[in-house]
């Protein structure tokens, strides 16, 4: 019996033993992440390699899924704001962009928040890419141009930011959550070290890469450009257009020019092409559920389930004032007057005439470039017949007659270059371009305005328009008639005067890249915002409603507010490290 | 020194020596009955020689044998129901047992951490749960019967069959991982879904450190011990429980009609000015006229508002095919209105059935339970059908080894609605004009499509599409288990279990053709996993009567592995065609198909632990606990926590001086303070991670339409300095039984504060945008008092009574969060088109709402002059309060303006008997608690989403001539002043009284039942959610959501009633 009694105490203390050792084992409370690597898996050539892709990957504004806020083409920021275009759809959905528009935007308002998380989160990529390259072997080419590329996106992301908020923190690699240092200030003007990266990047990177999309010397030498354009560094931006003009080219060795056609810039089918100098690489269908296709965009498209493109949601809708705009005199050139605005020279509009009713479009003369910015009653809407009126629109009491056009593809691309994986048909494989050849042109003009030769200015110019006046450029009717009144000419008087010269090369601009999303910060960087917008809101305002009362205010509404939230968390002791913008 | 260890090891060898000694083996045989005071047998009553673990269990005859060491033995007789009785054997080889029915609930059996006490000893704050108490209301989910129940325990749910609730025990002490800890048979878990509550014994709340800190591990938000059914020695014993019933999906919302929606839509658009040329508002549907007027048909082709006659409607040109062109549908007006609500609902059956099997004898035992749970929601294809097996069994083995095993299979399919969504069927139901039918004039789905009416889909399409989409579960949990008497008095216990569970579901989204915002294809979607989690435990337990001096004591080591498995999802456009069997992935078209896999390692831990109660003359008692926990979730430095508690007790009711104090039967007082841990964190937390990602890490760089170029990006930062949340609770509290052991009141105050509280701030966002590491740096404050009261009795011949009465309160506070950070806002669930509603802030509850408070509405031109500054004010829209003084309002005026914690949860559970008829009612009570409707966002303002449905509520909203109104004017007009803002006109009193459960019951006599064969036989007819009295304009105020973000109602799943008849057996 005792030998018994033994013999299980004997089991028991075995038992107990066995628990112990296993348990103890230094692995049972070590448990390693699944499908997921560390910092010493990234540091090597390839992660690099995919952290820079990663890098890229966020240029669409889209880091976390549907992020219309953020958006890589500054619908909301840039043309909404800068009265190329309505929020449109009804008053209620996104209610945070009325603000915007109405130039009322509170800190507090999501927009700005992620449209700084999304920037910020670009700088973060781009500083991760050169924190693993430090710690990689690479090889030193590779190793000069993984730095080179990483810059230039640190750089560019941060040009994005200056444009939105001015006074912002700049965040280097030596930024780290391990370094305690992360909550960065914003009173030290960027300018100085967006440039140096920049700078940096057209100075190490090739002219020729392995693969199109990505950032070659000339990209980074048109972005260098840009920020001495915001700078009003004319001296510095005009040899380097004037290089990018005469010998740029893009990865793959292609020279850079004007399209022949305006509108191959907004197909998928012709996507970097010749005039992209650098565009967000849209693709469909590619496994990531529709977050590589301009999720940003699938609010803007016609409201409409049938026979209409995309689907939703009626966002997006060009104002009158902009569609005013291509009017043309008789030589085919813009009224530099403003006199568009005014009686028989506005553009015949649909508002409140009823589906079924009959509608006969404007009959006067109108610059082609109009009816590929914007989608209006009447005219052909790409290859989905021409646009009817009030039944593709949600709301004409709010958001006008018209839609966008730019961002929509055509109907023959459906669920081939569109992407079917979630509830919107309005997933495209458009690329954005960030800058054109007609961009590029048109800086170099404002430098000759500013520092050189008017006559050199009208040269640039008339090369915008030449373009556009290729029968190529216009839209068609099936029978191959033209879809309107198109009428358009060079300027053929020489330019003595420069504010006159001024007004038509910052016009042109207008007119070439609307809808685009640089209009709000071409006024402010002109000096140009406040006369313009509250012209443009004292001429809506007699159309809509929906801007009565709003007002554009210098020097507050030159700059957007910084994210409230962002300030907040950025404190120590109750002591932000930044700073709100002026009388926020 | 060292001679003094020397001393102590040697003294500590020969105690050793002595217990082995000690136990002689004298043995004696004997054999008995136990009956009741009527001397009726007392089937299954344990009888257990004191100090040891020799035991057994009566027969149906009340007949136990057993061998006991020597005459002396005393025999402890217990059984639920009468108070337990000690008889020295004595002589005699018979011994007849009698049992005092006991009413007091202080002397039952407890079942607390790894052990079993008498509620007289028990010194921690502890509740119980009756078996019968606990299946009173069908649910499909154990934790929902809980709610009332126990005094302390917050449930937070909804009507959906099969969802999961909030579970809350002394409120919220942590930001995440609030559920308790459930211990099944001794196998920690934190689901018991498919648990067959049929098949539970005893349900057991601990409450506070004293009793619950020897889990320490996993304690914090207290712990839930059930136990299964055992077998019992004796005769095979079936039971049978079934009922079947109706549930009625109740009224919907209060809607305009169809005539009074187009009057108003007339009014909102007048009211903005947005008129036309003629003076008149235009609309697609209304026409153009002074007076809005309802078409015959909404849809003819492409034309909304057509009238008879149009040549459109000529039912030739339809076609909703894809496949055989353009869609073209014609639909006509609901003139009378079609009501969403009962559209989408329907009065649903529910049904259980659970058969019950045991019987053992001195060498084996078991108890298996089939169960059946079939509930429909009242929601169109929402359901739960649940199929469990329980097994459980025990073998005795030479009277000193038991071994055993409880096991339970379950199988489930509950397809749901995402519960508290704007796109559930649900919130579609307020969304969807009345003027649209369900179905087109041929028999297709009507919508939105037809112009107008804005963006909502029909919800009844939906459903009714989504009847094959599946989500199977199966799951299997319990544990295997070896217990021997080492020695007198030392019993050594080994227990394995855990828990292995797989998934897999499939369905489709279906492409629309109806809606104005459709869905341009068929989205297959295939996703299935496993995980598994198990426990090692071993322990061993001594416990020995010394004179005045009684020992419990236990040690343990444990071993765990919590939450790992491995997940696979796909999804594939438009396959061939949509017929169930013929849809996989594979069949869906070759590109735009996605993949998705992931994993959880599982969370590691390893325990050792310790515990001592020591009762000296029986009336005070002290326990000590002592846990010490290492877990993988932490960085190799900061892995182990240790958690001391400490509690004592005194039964003033055992001294002299109230011994004769004839109305006392039992008073006690008992006070403890402990330490428990939280550790529920990501288990990837300490590691710095990057991931690939096809959506936001990949990226087309060579310019491919249609494919991309792997990348990766940063995903966390890692915090290696991680390390255990803890929660220090102080509990003081009082038992008595009074008056004959007719009234029993259980008082608890406790004191709980969480320091270093595991919590992931968001960082500035120069960090990038990646998963934010969790830090130790919050802390949260919890106060309240638990109070149970046990009336019974009768009042006359052959009536008896019982009434319980639980009642929780619970006041949380926010005492602190980051460096930096003082408030974060709620929105990881559900979100508002407006912003965030709930804030949590330092200072104040847990998702508390904020934004501004509306003070009232401008009167007219001259108040809005006269008030601060205000975006949009203008006369019947919202005037908010100008907080900061500065006469402007902004940002800053945002103040707290409610919370949806209930300041007093209270359950009263009152049974009337007469003869053989029971009556009982169960009334459940929240007050103080206050809900956010968001559904006003939608209803009660036009530009939200013009052309939707519209509350009735606007028919009192504010004019010139009714300035009194509560409700905004009535206008297409969105800014600042009307609806973009989180403010407190969307804040209703969420407080309510909910009869749970009405129920008359009827126990067949015995000398009709015996006949048939039957023991016992009771049918019942019940009504569950019979009344609900409450304020509240939504469907149900029973809110929930997140710990961090709830009381927001979005589209919530209404608790209904139910109409039951039920029938209860045992064979």
């Amino acid at each position: 019996m005792k030998s018994y009694k033994a013999i299980i105490g004997l089991f028991a203390m075995a038992v107990i033993t066995a628990t112990v050792l296993y348990a103890c084992r230094k692995s049972f409370l070590t448990r390693e992440p699944i499908g997921q690597l560390g910092d010493a898996d990234v540091a090597t050539k390839k992660g690099v390699e995919e952290l820079l892709i990663g890098a890229y990957a966020v240029l669409d504004g889209n880091y976390n899924g549907f992020n219309w806020q953020s958006s890589c083409t500054n619908w909301v920021y840039g043309s909404i704001a800068g009265g190329d275009a309505h929020k449109g759809s009804n008053a209620g959905d996104q209610a945070d962009i009325n603000p915007i528009e109405r130039y009322e935007g509170l800190p507090t308002n999501e927009y700005f928040n992620t449209k700084w998380k999304a920037v910020y989160d670009g700088v973060a990529r781009s500083n991760n890419v050169l924190k693993a390259l430090a710690r990689a072997d690479v090889s030193d080419e590779d190793r000069v141009r993984i730095r080179g590329e990483a810059r230039f996106l640190r750089g560019f992301y941060h040009l994005e930011a200056k444009k939105m908020w001015n006074n912002i923190p700049y965040v280097d690699e030596t930024i780290d959550y391990v370094n305690n240092n992360y909550k960065v200030g914003n009173t030290e003007d960027a300018w100085p070290k967006i440039e140096a990266d920049l700078k940096a990047a057209y100075d190490s990177l090739p002219e020729l890469m392995a693969q199109v999309g990505r950032a070659n010397k000339w990209v980074a030498a048109a972005f260098l450009a840009k920020a001495y354009m915001f700078e009003k560094k004319y001296a510095e931006a005009r040899p380097l257009l004037e290089s990018i003009i005469a010998s740029g080219v893009n990865p793959r060795g292609v020279k850079f020019d004007l399209e022949p056609r305006f509108q191959d810039n907004y197909n998928a089918e012709t996507k970097n092409g010749r005039e992209s100098i650098f565009a967000v690489q849209a693709s469909v269908n590619d496994g990531g559920a529709g977050n590589n296709a301009n999720p940003d965009q699938i609010l803007n498209f016609p409201y409409s389930d049938q026979g209409a493109p995309g689907g939703c949601c009626g966002f997006f809708q060009p104002t009158q004032e902009l569609v005013n705009s291509y009017r043309t005199d008789a030589n085919g050139l813009p009224l530099l007057d403003g006199s568009y605005n005014t009686g028989a020279n506005q553009v015949k509009s649909d508002q409140g005439v009823a589906a079924g009713a009959d509608f006969t479009p404007d009959a006067g003369r109108l610059d082609p470039r109009l009816d590929w910015t914007v989608g209006r009653r009447g005219i052909p809407y790409l290859d989905w017949g021409n646009h009817p009126g009030v039944s593709w629109i949600r709301d004409q009491a709010n958001g006008g007659p018209y839609s966008p056009k730019k961002n929509v593809y055509y109907k023959s691309q459906e669920k081939v270059l569109t992407d079917g994986s979630s509830w919107t048909n309005g997933l495209t494989a458009i690329n954005y371009i960030l800058v054109r050849y007609a961009d590029v042109l048109l800086w170099a003009a404002e430098c000759e305005v500013e520092i050189g030769s008017l006559e050199k200015a009208r040269e640039y110019v008339n090369r915008v328009r030449e373009r556009a006046m290729d029968e190529q450029s216009w839209v068609k009717r099936s029978d191959g008639t033209p879809a309107a009144n198109y009428v358009i000419g060079t300027y053929d008087a020489a330019w003595t005067d420069q504010a006159a010269a001024r007004k038509a090369v910052h016009f042109e601009r207008k007119l070439e890249l609307a809808m685009e999303g640089h209009r709000f910060f071409d006024l402010v960087r002109w000096g140009e915002a406040s006369s313009t917008l509250n012209a443009y809101i004292a001429y809506e305002t007699t159309i809509m409603s929906l801007l009565r009362g709003a007002q554009f205010r210098e020097p507050k509404n030159l700059y957007y507010p910084i994210p409230q939230r962002q300030i907040d968390l950025s404190a120590t002791n109750g002591v932000s490290a930044l700073e709100q913008n002026p009388d926020y | 020194m060292k001679k003094i260890y020397h001393h102590f090891v040697a003294g500590c060898c020969c105690m050793l020596l002595l217990l082995c000694v000690n136990s002689t083996f004298a043995q004696k045989k004997i054999s008995g009955k136990v009956i009741s005071e009527n001397n009726e047998p007392v089937l299954g009553a344990t009888v257990q020689v004191k100090g040891t673990s020799t035991g057994t269990v009566t027969d149906v005859n009340g007949a136990f044998s057993l061998t006991v060491p020597d005459a002396s033995a005393i025999l402890v007789v217990t059984f639920v129901g009468y108070k337990p009785r000690e008889v020295t054997v004595g002589e005699a080889s018979t011994l007849d047992i009698q049992l005092e029915t006991s009413a007091s609930s202080l002397n039952e059996l407890v079942v607390t951490g790894y052990t079993t006490q008498q509620r007289k000893e028990i010194i921690g704050a502890v509740s119980t749960v009756k078996a019968d108490e606990l299946v009173a209301v069908p649910a499909g989910n154990a934790e929902q019967q809980l709610q009332g129940r126990v005094a302390g325990l917050t449930v937070l749910t909804s009507g959906q069959p099969g969802t999961t609730s909030l579970v809350r025990i002394r409120g919220f002490a942590s930001f995440a991982g609030n559920e308790p800890l459930y211990i099944v048979d001794g196998v920690p878990t934190f689901s018991i879904e498919n648990i067959n509550s049929f098949d539970i014994e005893t349900t057991t709340v601990l409450k506070d450190a004293g009793s619950a800190s020897i889990y320490g591990a996993r304690a914090s938000a207290g712990v839930i011990v059930i136990t299964t059914k055992k077998g019992r020695r004796g005769k095979l014993q079936v039971t049978y429980d079934g009922s079947y019933g109706w549930q009625t999906p109740g009224k919907g919302f209060s809607m305009l009609n169809p005539e009074q929606t187009a009057r108003y839509t007339w009014t909102a658009l007048r009211n903005a000015g947005k008129v036309e040329a003629n003076g008149n508002p235009t609309h697609p549907q209304y026409g153009n006229g002074v007076d809005p007027v309802l078409p015959d048909y909404i849809l003819a082709g492409d034309q909304a508002g057509v009238f008879e006659g149009n040549p459109a409607l000529d039912p030739s040109l339809y076609n909703v095919d894809f496949n055989k062109g353009d869609i073209y549908q014609i639909v006509r007006a609901n003139k009378a209105g079609t009501d969403w609500y009962d559209e989408i609902t329907r009065t649903a059956p529910i049904q259980q059935h659970a058969v019950g099997l045991s019987g053992g004898n001195d060498n084996s035992r078991f108890y298996v339970g089939f169960g059946y749970y079939d509930q429909e929601g009242v929601v169109l294809n929402t359901y739960l059908k649940r199929y469990t097996i329980r097994a459980n069994s025990e073998f005795t083995i030479h009277n000193r080894v038991r071994i055993g095993e409880n096991i339970q299979m379950a199988y489930r399919d509950n397809p749901q609605l995402t519960n508290l969504n704007e796109g559930n069927a649900i919130s579609l139901a307020y969304r969807m004009n009345p003027l649209i039918p369900v179905h087109d004039i041929m028999g297709g789905w009507a919508g939105t499509a037809a112009k107008g009416f804005n963006n909502p889909s029909n919800p009844v399409a939906n459903q009714t599409r989504a009847k094959d989409n599946k989500g199977h579960a199966f799951g299997v949990f319990g544990n295997v288990y070896a217990e021997v008497d080492l020695v007198k008095d030392l019993t050594f216990r080994t227990s394995f279990g855990g828990g292995l569970f797989s998934f897999y579901a499939n369905g489709i989204t279906s492409r629309t053709y109806e809606n104005s915002e459709n869905i341009g294809n068929d989205l297959l979607f295939e996703n299935a996993g496993y995980g598994y989690s198990w426990t090692w435990t071993n322990t061993a337990r001594y416990q020995h009567t010394f004179g005045i001096h009684d020992i419990k004591a236990l040690v343990g080591i444990e071993a765990i592995r919590d939450g790992a498995g491995r997940n696979l999802s796909g999804t594939g456009l438009n396959p061939f065609t949509n017929v169930v069997n013929y849809r996989t992935l594979t069949t869906t078209q070759s590109s735009g198909r996605t993949v998705a896999s992931d994993g959880s390692p599982g969370n590691d831990i390893f325990s050792i632990f310790g515990k001592v109660d020591y009762t000296l003359m029986d009336r005070y008692l002290i326990s000590l606990v002592l846990r010490r926990d290492g877990s993988s979730n932490f960085g190799i430095a900061n892995r182990y926590g240790t958690f001391p508690a400490i509690s004592g007790g005194w039964r003033l009711s055992q001294e002299n001086f109230l011994r004769n104090v004839s109305w006392l039967n039992e008073l006690k007082i008992r006070g403890g303070w402990g330490k428990m841990g939280n550790q529920r964190i990501d288990l990837n937390n300490q590691y710095n991670l990057y991931a690939a990602s096809a959506s936001f890490a990949a990226y087309a760089i060579d310019g491919s339409s249609t494919a991309t170029f792997e990348g990766i990006n940063k995903a966390r930062i890692g915090n290696p300095e991680g390390r255990w949340e803890t929660n220090i609770t102080t509990n003081i509290g009082l038992d008595a039984t009074l008056f004959n052991n007719t009234l029993d009141i259980i008082f608890d105050w406790y004191h709980k504060r969480t320091n270093d509280l595991l919590y992931n701030p968001e960082l500035p966002a120069t960090v990038g945008q990646v998963t934010y590491p969790t830090i130790n740096v919050a802390s949260m404050l919890n106060r309240g008092i638990d109070l149970q009261i046990i009336k019974r009795g009768s009042f006359a011949r052959n009536w008896r009574y019982e009434a319980n009465l639980t009642l929780t309160t619970y006041k949380n506070e926010i005492t602190r969060l980051a460096e930096g950070v003082d408030y974060f806002d709620g929105n990881s669930f559900g979100s508002t088109r407006i912003g965030t509603f709930t804030r949590n802030q330092v200072g104040h509850p847990i998702s508390a709402f904020y934004g501004y408070d509306v003070v009232g509405l401008f009167q007219d031109d001259n108040d809005v002059k006269d008030s601060p500054e205000q975006d949009g004010a203008a006369p019947g829209r919202f005037k908010y309060r100008d907080v900061d003084g500065d006469n402007r309002i902004t940002p800053a005026d945002r103040v707290f303006f409610g919370d949806p914690n209930p300041r007093v949860t209270s359950g009263l559970d009152l049974t009337i008997g007469y003869k053989n008829f029971d009556f009982n009612i169960f009334l459940y009570t929240v007050q103080g608690a206050k809900v956010i409707n968001y559904t006003r966002w939608f209803t009660d303002f036009f530009p939200s989403f013009p052309g939707q449905a519209i509350s009735d509520r606007v028919l009192d909203s504010w004019t010139p001539q009714n300035k009194g109104a509560s409700t905004p004017v009535f206008e297409d007009v969105s800014n600042f002043s009307t609806n973009t803002q989180p403010n407190s006109y969307y804040m209703e009193n969420g407080a309510y009284i909910r009869a749970r459960n009405v129920q008359l019951s009827y126990t067949l006599p015995n000398y009709v039942t015996k006949r048939a064969g039957i023991e016992r036989l009771k049918v019942y007819v019940q009504a569950t959610n019979l009344f609900t009295i409450t304020d509240y304009d939504g469907l149900d105020p029973a809110v929930s959501g997140v710990d961090t973000n709830f009381g927001v109602d979005y589209g919530n799943y209404p608790l209904t009633r139910q109409f039951i008849l039920g029938l209860s057996a045992t064979f």
